[in-house]
């Protein structure tokens, strides 16, 4: 490939921490140089220091900087990129972004403007649906009034038709925002305004609608590619049931237990839909799937998702590098279209998990602060994708996504195993991580033979503060004996008499006394 | 979502036996501490003859944890990593062993207790060391104090940085334990805060659009 003439000589990066760096990476190994931008949160951050050239947009708040358009696209036309890759988050689903750098001559690496506007209006994309005989999950199809006393008698009749439970869901919507669940009717009127007020403060849209709850159900999504010609392919399936209030925190490829057939079925609803919508470049359809084995379309995200390399770690494709090639108007290419042919029959299996700076015995809250210790694993079958390094302050401004440690193994069992062994390498301080949420995990059987994946699982098992109530005792043993200088006491007569000299500090000699008992006698 | 008055219930068990000189009580510290997190007592073997009693060498001196013999021993590498062993005492199960990262200690000029930060699991747990006579002198003063608070007003303070997006109170309103106070944006999540309890809101110490620091005063509810 090195000699291949890549597809655009300099692109812009528009976005942050471990996904902007993840871009900037693709783009130096295709031989092409990488602007980053920045706000004054992140003027040393890694993807900052990665890029060939950075600009500046702004004050730390998104609004200020990294979801502002005009500023991004001068950064673009000023540093001379030809195209823009927005990551996920941030402007990646603005229609108005994608048409303004394709208005200021640059190409945007994603789906065209058109398809981004359509598909991120969640009730245009469930009529998409129904046009294209992919099943929707049950509910309204047009937006339902909100803070209107005269209608409200005429939105809990249609929420009468959908069912209680329900969700409230933004037209708009994405990441988890903008949903409330409704159990009673009396509870709708203040779900439709909080909802509509969180959807309006995220993406400038209010409109929000109703949907059946299918519980309980996995998630399961399909990923898909697109080129220029209307030929649309799937690269297989992740399974991301693990989740907390719509956030994802465990991701898997292939989802578990699925059959050849019910794979096939899958992908074929995911490339009939993603027909439909005209799609280009990359894009992932979600659905539930519920104890019948019925898979319910709930919608399509017009971007690279946060779990994509769970899917590279399978199919063997670097979804951003074919991205840029197919932003550029290349065909899907031959090892693209090979992989889609296997993706029904995976032989391998990778794990993803979320390490977001968050608290999980508090209900998952922000914990934000300086990182003083970060050690990551490393060996056979380990990704990580992490912009952040000891010393560094996790910005309260951003999404508390701060890593994803990705795992790769021959099957299922060995991915956990494997897992098992990295999360137990990694060594995280300063600062409250999920690394303790994954760990506990590891130790469920509900998850370890995948027989109780449900998005509903966490919210029902997860107990924090009973989590959290082991490592207290034996954080406060450790502290108490070694505040007692017990701990180097007993490390001595541990060793036996004279195990110990002058010069050799007690802990390389008890390694030497272990390595010396192993030796063969 | 809410940060209280912190409670101190249940932890004044010391006090019915007599106070080892070298005895350290550890706690969570107070700005981490959830419902429930019980403070331990380590002191060091008064008895050398207080054995593992199944080992076959001569075994180490237990240390007391909670005034009980108890099969624990620390192994340290290097300044932060550690081990864990824990076992019954009696019993032929196998030592459970435990990877510890112990952070460096910091003194709390104001109590002269020192913190320090362990993460066990993949939990960060701040605990609080101090001597245990000093323990018990500060818990009998507050207990004292604390008979007259009860009953006090409550101050709502922010337990996460955000931005302010609602204020639904004003002073003078009277509210239910449970109803909505404040919303708060943080990383990109609206966070609703409810009342403690039911009362008079008697002040409101920001607005829509604040940016706010862990700790800051909210509200006040009487």
């Amino acid at each position: 490939m090195a000699s291949v003439k890549p597809p655009f000589r300099r692109i812009l990066v528009a976005n942050r921490g471990e996904i902007a760096l993840r871009i900037v990476r693709a783009a130096h190994e295709m031989g092409m140089e990488a602007v980053a931008v920045y706000s004054d949160a992140d003027t040393t951050a890694a993807h900052v220091r990665a890029a060939d050239a950075a600009i500046r947009l702004g004050p730390a708040t998104p609004a200020e900087s990294y979801l502002r358009i005009d500023a991004i696209v001068a950064a673009a036309v000023e540093s001379g990129a030809d195209a823009v890759h927005p990551g996920y988050g941030f402007l990646s689903e603005r229609a108005s972004f994608a048409q303004a750098v394709g208005e200021a001559g640059l190409v945007f690496v994603g789906p065209p403007p058109g398809v981004i506007a359509t598909l991120g209006d969640k009730l245009a994309a469930r009529r998409i649906a129904r046009a294209a005989d992919v099943p929707h999950v049950p509910g309204t199809l047009e937006s339902v009034a909100v803070d209107r006393p005269d209608q409200l008698a005429g939105v809990i009749a249609a929420a009468a038709g959908v069912g209680f439970p329900l969700l409230v869901k933004a037209a708009a919507g994405g990441g988890g925002r903008g949903i409330r669940r409704v159990v009673v009717p009396a509870e709708l009127s203040a779900a439709l305004v909080a909802s509509s007020r969180e959807a309006a403060a995220s993406f400038g849209d209010g409109s929000v609608y109703l949907e059946r709850e299918v519980m309980p159900a996995r998630h399961i999504e399909v990923q898909l590619l697109g080129d220029s010609t209307g030929q649309v392919i799937a690269l297989g399936e992740r399974d991301c049931s693990t989740q907390r209030r719509h956030q994802k925190l465990i991701e898997e490829a292939p989802a578990p237990g699925l059959t050849e057939t019910e794979r096939r079925r899958l992908h074929a609803m995911a490339v009939r839909l993603g027909v439909a919508a005209g799609l280009q470049n990359a894009a992932t359809v979600e659905f539930l799937y519920d104890r019948d084995g019925a898979f319910w379309f709930l919608e399509v995200n017009t971007r690279l998702q946060v779990e994509h390399p769970v899917t590279e770690m399978v199919s063997g494709i670097d979804l951003v590098v074919e991205q840029f090639w197919l932003a550029a108007g290349a065909p899907l290419s031959d090892r693209v279209r090979s992989a889609a042919d296997r993706a029904a029959r995976p032989t391998s299996h990778a794990i993803e998990v979320r390490i977001s700076a968050e608290d999980p015995a508090r209900v998952f809250a922000p914990a934000p602060g300086r990182i003083t210790r970060w050690t990551m694993p490393a060996g056979p079958g380990i990704r990580v994708d992490t912009a952040v390094e000891v010393g560094d302050r996790v910005p309260p401004d951003y999404d508390p996504l701060i890593c994803k440690l990705i795992v790769h193994a021959p099957d299922r069992p060995s991915a956990l195993a494997r897992l098992r062994r990295a999360l137990d390498e990694t060594e995280i301080a300063g600062i409250q991580t999920t690394l303790s949420f994954h760990r506990a995990m590891l130790t469920e059987p509900a998850f370890v033979d995948a027989s109780g994946l449900a998005t509903t699982w966490v919210e029902a098992h997860w107990d924090g503060a009973a989590s959290r109530a082991r490592a207290v005792r034996v954080a406060s043993l450790a502290a108490g004996l070694a505040e007692l200088g017990e701990g180097e006491v007993a490390q001595v007569t541990a060793l036996g008499p004279g195990a110990l000299s002058d010069d050799e500090p007690a802990w390389r000699a008890a390694g030497r006394a272990i390595a010396t008992d192993r030796w063969p006698r | 979502m809410i940060a209280g008055p912190m409670e101190d219930a249940g932890r004044a068990q010391v006090s019915d036996r007599p106070v080892d000189l070298r005895a350290v009580r550890v706690s969570v510290a107070a700005s981490a501490r959830l419902d429930g997190d019980p403070a331990i007592t380590v002191s060091p073997s008064p008895d050398p003859d207080t054995r593992l009693p199944q080992d076959g060498d001569p075994g180490l001196p237990l240390p007391l944890v909670d005034g009980v013999a108890t099969a624990v021993r620390l192994e340290r590498f290097g300044d932060v990593r550690a081990r864990l062993f824990e076992s019954a005492a009696g019993s032929a199960a196998p030592e459970i062993r435990t990877d510890v990262q112990l952070g460096p200690v910091r003194v709390d000029p104001r109590h002269g207790s020192r913190l320090r930060e362990v993460v066990v699991d993949g939990w960060r747990i701040e605990v609080e060391v101090e001597h245990e006579r000093r323990a018990v002198l500060r818990e009998r003063a507050r207990r004292g104090a604390g008979v007259a608070a009860h009953g006090g007003p409550v101050e709502v303070r922010a337990i996460i940085p955000g931005r302010v997006v609602a204020v639904s109170v004003v002073v003078g309103d009277s509210v239910e334990a449970g109803q909505q106070i404040l919303v708060v944006e943080a990383m990109k999540m609206q966070n609703e805060l409810r009342a403690p309890r039911e009362g008079a809101v008697q002040r409101v110490g920001v607005a829509v659009g604040d940016t706010i620091e862990v700790g800051d005063l909210l509200v006040v509810i009487h």
